[in-house]
């Protein structure tokens, strides 16, 4: 387990611009471009560990939605490979 | 005397009366307890909060402490406003004048499962995933799925006679609850069905009085135990989201899946550049699409994995000849998984110059015809145009169309928009309701109905309902009057107070 740093924590990875509304700063986690929350809101600090947490938990309730409701998700990708290949669909 | 204005305060009287009935623990008078049920997620004019608030909240604990209650109100002439979950959005659970808010959620039991039958019974306070927890263990769903499924509970679906997500599949909330125990306005307590017999999916005994019960929003009695059809938990689910750089083909293409006949079809959705545009602003998925993605569509199916996996290749075959573009297994998972919360959670919307502002979520629901989504959607988008010229604290969420049956006849049609409900003035709020009106007026000149889904009762809208019914109205005011003589039961509601006012 890593020591946890104040500094550290309250420090976000740089900013990648990934669209003239969102910035990107973690791999797959997209944030409001802070530009636009000057005026009307105030953007909340987290710390990154927070960050984190929220979007793996975010992951693990998708998870549990799918169990809930079904024993099996199928995977649309493999069935199209199957169509490709000529054996399905019809 | 019946209700029409605003009622009286209630007296120490009928306080002791109804803490004689259910216990003072269940016999709420705080500021909190009343203030958290006098508004339902739906947006309103909050300077406003005050005009809702009831005199009272009662949590009966049975079936006969709800039927004390009502007898109380009844011979006091006090209006009652049944409550379960409190997320319906045409303000069914909102007192509008005050009274007592019969708040049903201690009635959350397990009353019985019948593996042999496949059904359950259990109390209306009870919330479906809640249930559907206890049920997976015996290897059954019961698949009443609205987005609002981890809040909403089985009273309010009555009331409210629920649109389902996967209804396409296994039918709304109307055909998925079998029968079920209600109290009359009266106070009497009668149990209603396809005919008789609690556990019976068809009958042909009698006027067929669940229907009557189901969608009244509380207008006609308090549901307190409900007979459900279960079905097997799905071995397999399938979810294929779809992007199209145009909504006519996007358009097309749905309705191909949708009239496919695909036994194991749960429904399709048709997303519309407006709501593309809109997701990407905020949602994970699409926030790095593309630009020539405008449209998207999704199909969902559920059922055994032979059938899921054989039909899903059909469909799949469908939307690749309509020049679907799949958009792969983690967004078609994952934006299923979602389908309970993308709508609400962003609770932001834009200002004209794009700035971020606090924005509460609300849809305008109707039924529409395949044939017509295209002129309700052009025809939709411009009335809020107009609004959000006038007042940017509205802010157009896009637009998506669901299939509501296994053949593709209608789909429930919803335009979401945002409302910066802080700013929300008398002035804003008289647009908006304007603007509701007119959104009604279009669905019913295109030949459907105001709602598919939530029910038509807020401002604006109902003004139509009378038109949309035409001599049904009629009937309605009638059934009110005879089952309800003291207009005690929800009052206000469905412009219904005229069955009292006048002759119909
Ligand atoms: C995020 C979100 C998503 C939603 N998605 C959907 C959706 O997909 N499909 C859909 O159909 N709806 C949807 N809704 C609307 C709402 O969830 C439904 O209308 C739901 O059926 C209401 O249930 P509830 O328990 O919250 O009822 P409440 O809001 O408490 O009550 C609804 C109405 O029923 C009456 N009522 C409550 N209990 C009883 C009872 N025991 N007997 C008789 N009448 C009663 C009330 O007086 C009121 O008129 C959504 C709402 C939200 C907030």
């Amino acid at each position: 387990m890593s020591a946890y740093r104040y500094d550290e924590q309250h420090t976000p990875p740089p900013a990648r611009q990934v669209t003239d509304v969102a910035v990107e700063r973690f791999e797959h986690i997209f944030e409001v471009d802070p530009k636009l929350m000057t005026v009307h809101v105030a953007q909340q600090l987290f710390p990154n560990w927070d960050t984190l947490r929220i979007a793996a938990s975010r992951g693990d309730h998708l998870e549990w939605m799918h169990r809930h409701w079904a024993t099996e998700v199928v995977s649309g990708q493999e069935l199209l490979d199957e169509l490709d290949a000529g054996d399905g669909g019809r | 005397m019946t209700i029409t204005g605003t009622a009286p305060q209630l007296s120490d009287r009928v306080l002791a009366e109804l803490t004689d009935a259910l216990g003072g623990e269940y016999v709420l008078t705080s500021k909190t307890a009343r203030y958290n049920r006098a508004r339902v997620p739906a947006p309103f004019p909050v300077h406003r909060w005050r005009e809702r608030v009831p005199d009272l909240v009662v949590m009966p604990g049975s079936a006969e402490e709800v039927a004390e209650v009502v007898r109380i109100a009844n011979a006091h002439r006090i209006p009652i406003v049944p409550r379960d979950g409190g997320t319906g959005l045409t303000d069914g659970a909102v007192p509008e004048r005050r009274g007592i808010v019969v708040d049903v959620k201690r009635m959350n039991d397990i009353k019985e499962i019948d593996l042999d039958n496949r059904t359950c019974t259990v109390g209306t306070g009870i919330n479906m995933l809640k249930l559907n927890e206890v049920l997976g263990t015996h290897g059954l769903i019961y698949p009443d799925d609205p987005a609002s499924y981890p809040c909403s509970l089985v009273g309010g679906r009555i009331g409210t006679s629920g649109w389902s997500l996967v209804g396409s599949r296994f039918g709304h909330t109307r055909d998925l609850v079998l029968s079920f125990e209600l109290v009359l306005p009266t106070g009497k307590l009668i149990r209603v069905g396809d005919g008789g017999g609690r556990k019976v999916s068809k009958s042909s005994s009698g006027y067929q009085l669940k229907h009557l019960f189901m969608g009244h929003q509380g207008t006609l009695g308090i549901a307190t135990e409900a007979t459900l059809k279960l079905y097997p938990k799905p071995e397999a689910e399938f979810s294929p989201f779809w992007a199209f750089s145009d909504f006519d083909s996007a358009y097309r293409c749905v309705g191909e899946l949708a009239r496919a006949g695909v036994a194991t079809f749960a429904g399709a959705v048709l997303f519309d550049e407006w709501k593309v545009d809109y997701l990407r602003r905020d949602d994970e998925a699409y926030i790095p699409q593309p630009a020539d993605v405008r449209a998207l569509v999704c199909a969902v199916a559920y059922g055994n994995d032979d059938e899921v996996r054989a039909g899903g290749r059909r469909l799949l075959r469908i939307a690749r000849d309509a020049g679907a573009r799949y958009l792969g297994d983690e967004i078609s998972h994952g934006d299923w998984a979602a389908r309970h919360d993308r709508y609400a959670t962003p609770l932001h919307g834009r200002t004209l110059a794009g700035q971020v502002a606090p924005m509460s979520w609300h849809c305008e629901d109707a039924a529409v015809n395949y044939t017509n989504l295209p002129a309700v959607r052009r025809e939709w988008h411009a009335i809020v145009a107009r609004l959000r010229d006038k007042h940017p604290i509205f802010d157009d969420w896009g637009m998506f169309f669901y299939t509501s049956a296994d053949t593709g006849v209608d789909y429930l049609t919803e335009i979401d928009v945002g409302i910066w409900e802080q700013e929300l003035d008398d002035a804003a709020w008289a647009a908006w309701v304007d603007a509701k009106r007119d959104i009604a007026a279009v669905a019913l000149n295109h030949g459907g109905s105001i709602s598919a889904c939530h029910g038509s009762c807020r401002e604006g809208e109902v003004d139509l309902v009378p038109l949309e019914l035409g001599g049904g109205y009629d009937v309605m005011l009638q059934v009110k009057k005879a089952l309800d003589p003291n207009n005690i039961m929800n009052p206000g509601k469905y412009g219904l107070q005229r069955a009292y006012e006048e002759a119909p």
